[in-house]
């Protein structure tokens, strides 16, 4: 989804008002319990909301200039791996094993046989639709945020074609944009 | 969770961004090894001992008088040339820098002159038009050409001295760089 993003693909960057920064921070709050005690760090209350509106309906959500999260059209808010990897235990995480990592390094989608083999690892609980981390065998840091199209269980008995849509992985747009302007 | 837990800190690299343990798959490992001999030596034990290696091996084979620095920081081949990575590892070539004029037709006796690529050297294009204009006393204006690239429209035949008019205001555009296109091939202006 952001292979290919620069800050030509922002159409407007609004300052929003009150009302809808604090929906924003409620949606996040409910999204990550994890994250509420840091969040009033993260997004101060004082310091200005940015929501930028970029092409294929997606937003991003930067305080001082910095990405934090981003949805598509009234999805769930999700992550930047920057903030991820700050605070690593908000997600559900899937883990996919070595062979997989470079071709989600590149952008590709994860295929279920690299979450199920030995190497991958499954948060049971997982629903669909939901966005999970995606670790790496051997590796402690997160390089992809992905969002669930099948539920963990799914994927454990279908365990073929996309289990997960790559949103956001290392290196791509999103990542190399630490700062918008 | 009552504790506030702490951001943890990521070691990215320097080179590539990325955390130091996914450099390996990065767009371009190879430049990265340095950085992380110095930086994250755990990570990579390998990567050491084989430096090392290489490094003893390339000082026997070339000439043995000078000695190399023991840390292992030296990059290996500065001298390569630099080639922009697309994120799918494709080596992007780099864009030629010319300068592009062409003679279009339109109403039998009219016509309009194009000018492509001032903008690779470093030439604002909505500037040269405005400056295009007023020389030549006619419309110039910047289109939107084919594929995406701008290019600035002039009417008028204003080729005779085009080539000199770019080279006095931009210096830095040489006349070699000139090219015309006639007849559908390209030819030298200089």
């Amino acid at each position: 989804m952001f292979k290919k993003f620069s800050s030509e693909e922002v159409s407007a960057q609004n300052q929003v008002k009150a009302s809808v920064q604090r929906k924003i921070r409620q949606s996040i709050a409910e999204e990550y319990p994890g994250l509420e005690p840091v969040l009033d760090e993260l997004l101060p209350k004082k310091s200005a909301l940015v929501v930028a509106k970029c092409q294929n309906h997606l937003n991003l959500v930067l305080v001082n200039d910095v990405p934090l999260f981003f949805n598509i059209r009234d999805g769930p808010y999700m992550p930047t791996l920057r903030l991820l990897h700050q605070y690593p235990n908000i997600m559900k995480k899937f883990q996919v094993d070595r062979g997989a990592i470079k071709f989600v390094l590149a952008g590709a989608n994860i295929m279920c046989p690299g979450l199920t083999s030995p190497g991958g690892a499954l948060d049971e609980e997982v629903e669909a639709e939901t966005p999970v981390a995606i670790m790496a065998e051997g590796k402690q840091h997160a390089l992809a945020i992905g969002f669930t199209k099948m539920s963990a269980k799914d994927i454990k008995s279908i365990n073929k074609g996309i289990g997960v849509d790559n949103m956001h992985y290392l290196n791509d747009g999103l990542w190399k944009m630490e700062r918008l302007n | 969770m009552a504790e506030k837990p702490q951001p943890v800190r990521v070691l990215y690299c320097g080179v590539c961004s990325m955390p130091a343990e996914y450099c390996e798959f990065g767009p371009d490992f190879e430049k990265c090894k340095p950085w992380l001999i110095h930086n994250a030596p755990n990570l990579y034990p390998d990567l050491i001992k084989l430096s090392n290696a290489k490094e003893a091996d390339k000082v026997t084979e070339q000439l043995q008088s000078t000695g190399i620095s023991s840390d292992g920081a030296t990059p290996s081949a500065p001298k390569q040339e630099e080639v922009k990575r697309l994120p799918g590892g494709k080596i992007k070539k780099k864009e030629k820098q010319e300068v592009v004029i062409e003679k279009v037709i339109r109403n039998k006796r009219k016509c309009i002159t194009t000018v492509k690529g001032l903008e690779l050297f470093g030439v604002k294009l909505s500037d040269a038009s405005k400056k295009l204009g007023k020389k030549f006393a006619t419309g110039a204006s910047v289109v939107k050409g084919p594929t995406e690239k701008e290019q600035i429209d002039v009417q008028g035949d204003i080729s005779y001295d085009i080539v000199e008019f770019i080279t006095d205001t931009w210096p830095d555009v040489p006349d070699t760089a000139i090219f015309f296109i006639e007849d559908g091939r390209k030819v030298p202006a200089a």
